[in-house]
């Protein structure tokens, strides 16, 4: 096995010529849609005229950070994932107290003059990686039951607390619902998930009036206002929605050209470059590239968990299933979110959104997919 | 290796299940998509379209003013113009010393427009320049986007191509103040407009409050109910909104501020096309929302000849006013100096208007509408008509005169120290003989003159649609009981014989006067609004009077300016073809002189400092056989009717005459063709 942790130069070319190279090269024709629609969203606002520059830049950055992290061995995954997983729980439990505001959360942990990271961000790697080392641990007594569960359900819940209490509630969501997946996978009893999504269910009224701050039941009222088709408070939130509704509807089937769309050339929606940019996509592409779009994220998910599945390891196949849920729930928030589906809960959409956090994120998810496949043939006992 | 143990074929079942719910929700917003994107394109393609669009209150184009033969004597042109909105600009001081950076703005004038920002609503537009050269504008229009507040536009601007020369008879537009507002929502309140438009300056203008003061003038008139209030007060905020326009100008005086309602035209919107900061991206069409611009006036004078008159004056400070006898048309009315229009347009200076006000020539003051100076020697035609027509005298008796005329206690004099000799109508009115008129005005008595002076114009006040006007007076028993308390004493008549005493006429008056007795006594009434709003007057019919005596009057008129011995012989012919005019001079005196000074050898003229002078008139009409033109001139403190006033007159009516001023008008109807400017659109 220790073989396995020293490269010769030629497993190195054999490894990297082993990579997913469909699945990275649909990640960078993503990425090169994501720019074409950035540059019409930045296009006529003089203060984002460098985006798009910095966007391609970090997108190569990302690129090499997913090659290293696929040729990073997953036993060396394994062996990390539990301290980094308690190493970011640390962060948030400092964000907690000498966390940095921005935009009205305090979700930044900043050593000034060095660097400024969000924990919540990292948490979405390491719960996957500590979830699936979990597991991977406690594979001979898998069984249904609440005594192999209940301490997966104390790794998710932690930094949820955590970042909850930043506030943090679209994180919160993804933590919760891709650590969710990971139970699922594991096996829990049927009647223990119903059980607990009609809990679950009860409980909104419970967490709406309790547990919410001022702003965020806001944001709840706004979604709730504009699913009945009623006209919310213009400024803000409802704004915000109805200028996204109206850019996406006013695209049609084949969409109003590049860089013809009104909505987007002229200002109207906010964050439009960043978590709002499928607008821009939907108004000038319309219909029929922007579900083609969707389509390609599905293939490209569909690939990263057909990796999973061929995994020998359960290390790999939770590690898998937990990157793509993870990517999935961002896509699916955002996207639901931008169409009107779900409150505003500031989710980018990966590779298309302007954004270094998320595009990390990405890459490092991506990489351990790809570190998968490479190993897909090692059971990683560690017996 | 696979699925070798129970719990990877668990996992694979599961895995699948949780790949088929994804897809499934995937699926659901893809459904969303079709649904927001095809099924409900349309409901979003109107809503985009309406997204940008902001409407902004446009004022209307205001109505020129054209002369009688068309040509522009008030009009619009456009003009590089700089504003600042307090909201905008937050820190106007910073802002304006940007500006000062660029263009000459001194450190008083950006104090002023500190100022004046304060005083004004927070989103208003305060004027910082008006007028900006074109190379300023080009500047400015280049560095606004970079300061906040700053508004750099062309404006449209009224303009007065003939600047002084129709001050007093066009006035001039500026912007409406509180009491205009007012009383303009006043008016207005009884009066409907359309609801769309109603809603749309509701909309826009919901931020202008009633101050508690108006609020309080408004119950106190009407106590009734709170209802009408807000009625009121809805009425307003449309007023006012439109009224405090950046490029909205009413009518402050004159021809402007009468002919308001027939001159401004009705608002409208244009469609704005702005992002989501508000910041115009383009003007949309709005042909369908553009305002109604104003209807053209026309005014009956003739630029050139009112230019004429100006000049003829010179210096000299007086009035002058020439009219078509065959029909009331004023073709000149003159009062000079007078002040430059253009320059109230955007707001005079209090020290340029402290300069016009305390100008001892008043050059703000109407002289040949509202002012009024006893008419002297030029009323003694209506006593002549009226010694004759009364009967008391016939065209033949002789009256001698020896310089003096005694009368009760006291002596009056002639003007003519050594006197006429007997002198009949004729004679007397050809030299202008006091001790005649003193003896016909003592036969005739002061109600037969006076109501012959009204008769022919005077004593009244004549409307023509501009602001002003004075009835002068035409004393009589009545007015003086009234005024007074004490009756008529007859050597009062005497004065008025000679056009002095109370008598006092206006230029527009005499020149009335003058066409009356030209045409024989018919009812000339004078107007200068060509085609415009309906001027309301309503002016009883001349009774006729005796043709042969009118003749006898005109005679001795012409005896005045071309017999020998005539006050006006120098002056009586035209400089057209040989024609002579026929015309009465006057002296209106200014003091009367005491006998001290008459002993001592004052007689007034060059041994009297400048404003104790008498003011020299002269009325005439010409051609003298087959009249056209009548003219009064008044030359303030001009000493003496025949050498100062009767000159002047003779030039106007020569150059009447020579241009054929009283021909055809044409009188152009509100359109716009030919126009001075293009409108453009924003800039």
């Amino acid at each position: 096995m220790a073989s396995s942790l020293s490269f010769t130069r030629r497993s190195f070319l054999r490894q990297v010529s082993e990579l997913p190279w469909g699945l990275i090269l649909l990640l960078c024709a993503m990425a090169v849609i994501g720019l074409v629609v950035l540059y019409s969203s930045t296009f006529t606002n003089p203060a984002e005229a460098g985006l798009p520059l910095r966007q391609a830049i970090r997108l190569v950055i990302a690129l090499i950070v997913l090659i290293i992290a696929a040729l990073f061995p997953l036993r060396l995954w394994l062996y990390l994932a539990w301290p980094a997983y308690f190493a970011t729980l640390f962060m948030l439990v400092l964000v907690e107290f000498f966390g940095a505001s921005g935009g009205g959360a305090e979700r930044w942990l900043s050593i000034p003059g060095l660097v400024r990271v969000q924990p919540s961000e990292f948490m979405k790697v390491t719960l996957t990686l500590a979830l699936a080392a979990y597991y991977h641990k406690r594979w001979h007594d898998f069984s249904g039951g609440f005594s192999i569960h209940l301490p997966a359900l104390l790794l998710i819940m932690a930094p949820a607390l955590l970042i909850f209490r930043q506030p943090d509630f679209g994180t919160t969501l993804a933590l919760i619902a891709s650590g969710g997946v990971l139970i699922f996978l594991a096996g829990l009893y049927k009647r223990v998930i119903l059980t607990v999504g009609v809990l679950a269910i009860a409980s909104i009224p419970t967490v709406y009036i309790f547990v919410l701050k001022d702003y965020q039941r806001e944001r709840v009222d706004t979604y709730l206002a504009q699913l009945t088709g009623e006209t919310v408070n213009v400024m803000d939130d409802g704004y915000q929605i109805e200028q996204a509704r109206i850019a996406i509807g006013s695209g049609g089937m084949f969409g109003k050209g590049y860089m013809q769309g009104i909505q987007a050339q002229l200002d109207y929606i906010p964050e439009q470059h960043t978590d709002f940019i499928l607008t821009v996509l939907a108004e000038e592409f319309g219909f029929v590239t922007t579900t083609a779009v969707l389509l390609m994220w599905m293939l490209i998910l569909g690939l990263g968990m057909l990796i999973g599945m061929r995994s020998t390891s359960l290390f790999g196949r939770f590690a898998a299933f937990g990157a793509m849920a993870t990517i999935s729930f961002y896509i699916f928030f955002n996207v639901a979110m931008v169409l009107g589906l779900l409150p505003v809960v500031g989710v980018p959409l990966p590779l298309l959104s302007y954004g270094g956090t998320v595009m990390l994120t990405t890459a490092i998810c991506f990489g351990l997919v790809c570190a998968v496949h490479l190993a897909k043939d090692e059971a990683l006992n560690n017996a | 290796m696979s699925n070798s143990r129970p719990v990877d074929a668990m996992f694979t079942r599961r895995a699948l299940v949780a790949g088929g719910v994804g897809a499934a929700m995937f699926s659901g917003l893809i459904a969303r998509l079709f649904q927001l994107q095809v099924l409900d394109r349309e409901r979003y393609e109107l809503a985009a379209a309406e997204n940008g669009v902001k409407l902004e209150l446009a004022p209307p184009r205001r109505g020129r003013i054209l002369d009688r033969f068309g040509r522009p004597l008030a009009t619009h042109r456009r003009a590089g113009r700089v504003y600042i909105v307090r909201e905008q600009a937050g820190d106007v001081g910073a802002v304006l010393k940007q500006v000062a950076r660029y263009i000459d703005l001194s450190p008083e004038r950006q104090e002023a427009i500190i100022y004046e920002t304060r005083r004004q609503a927070s989103f208003r537009p305060v004027i910082v320049v008006s007028e900006l050269s074109y190379e300023d504008f080009a500047t400015l229009s280049l560095v606004a986007p970079e300061l906040p507040g700053l508004l750099v536009e062309m404006a449209p601007t009224r303009s007065y191509p003939r600047g002084r020369d129709f001050a007093h008879v066009l006035g001039y537009v500026g912007k409406a103040n509180g009491d205009y507002i007012f009383n303009e929502a006043y008016e207005a309140l009884s009066t409907s407009r359309p609801p769309a438009l109603e809603r749309a300056l509701a909309s826009e203008f919901a931020r202008i409050r009633l101050s508690a003061s108006r609020r309080a003038e408004f119950y106190e008139s009407h106590p009734a109910d709170s209802s009408d209030l807000r009625a009121f007060e809805q009425v307003y905020r449309d007023v006012s909104g439109l009224l405090l326009h950046r490029d909205m100008r009413v009518g402050r005086l004159g021809v402007e501020a009468r002919a308001e309602s027939y001159l401004r035209g009705e608002a409208g919107f244009r469609r704005l096309e702005t992002n989501a900061a508000g910041r115009i991206i383009r003007e949309l069409p709005s042909d369908d929302l553009a305002p109604k611009p104003g209807k053209d006036l026309s005014l009956t004078v003739d630029a050139d000849l009112q230019k004429i008159t100006i000049d003829r004056f010179g210096e000299e400070s007086g009035a002058a006013v020439v009219m078509d006898v065959t029909n009331g048309d004023i073709l000149a009315f003159v009062s000079t100096p007078a002040f430059d229009p253009n320059d109230f347009v955007n707001g005079i200076s209090q020290s340029d208007y402290d300069m016009l006000r305390n100008n001892d020539r008043s050059p703000l003051y109407h002289k040949a509408y509202d002012g009024t100076y006893p008419p002297g020697s030029t009323f003694k035609m209506i006593v002549g008509i009226a010694g004759l027509e009364s009967g008391v005298t016939t065209p033949e008796e002789r009256v001698t005169c020896n310089g003096r005329y005694r009368f009760g206690n006291n002596t009056w004099h002639c003007w003519r120290p050594k006197g006429h000799g007997p002198v009949n109508l004729h004679d007397a009115m050809k030299g202008s003989c006091d001790v005649y008129f003193y003896e016909m005005a003592k036969r005739i008595g002061i109600e037969k003159i006076a109501s012959l002076a009204e008769e022919f114009g005077l004593g009244r006040d004549w409307e023509l649609g501009l602001t002003g006007g004075r009835a002068g007076t035409v004393p009589n028993d009545a007015w003086k009981r009234e005024r007074t308390g004490e009756p008529w004493y007859q050597g009062e008549t005497l004065n008025v014989g000679i056009g002095q005493g109370q008598l006092a006429a206006s230029p527009l008056q005499l020149a009335i006067m003058t066409a009356r007795i030209a045409t024989m006594g018919r009812s000339v009434n004078p107007r200068i609004i060509g085609l415009g709003p309906e001027v309301e007057a309503s002016v009883p019919e001349m009774k006729a009077v005796d043709p042969a005596i009118m003749n006898r009057i005109r005679d001795s008129m012409f005896a005045v300016t071309s017999e020998p011995g005539g006050t006006a012989l120098a002056s009586g012919e035209l400089h057209v073809d040989g024609l002579r005019m026929a015309g009465k001079t006057g002296t209106a005196q200014v003091r009367r002189i005491s006998e001290a000074e008459r002993r001592s050898g004052i007689l007034g003229g060059e041994d009297l400092e400048r404003r104790l002078r008498d003011h020299a008139l002269f009325v005439a009409y010409a051609p003298h056989d087959a009249p056209k033109y009548a003219i009064s001139v008044v030359v303030e403190h001009g000493e003496g009717g025949s050498t100062t006033a009767a000159p002047i007159a003779r030039d106007i009516l020569s150059a009447a005459l020579a241009m054929d001023s009283a021909r055809q008008a044409n009188y152009m109807a509100a359109s716009h063709s030919g126009d001075t400017e293009p409108d453009s659109g924003t800039v």
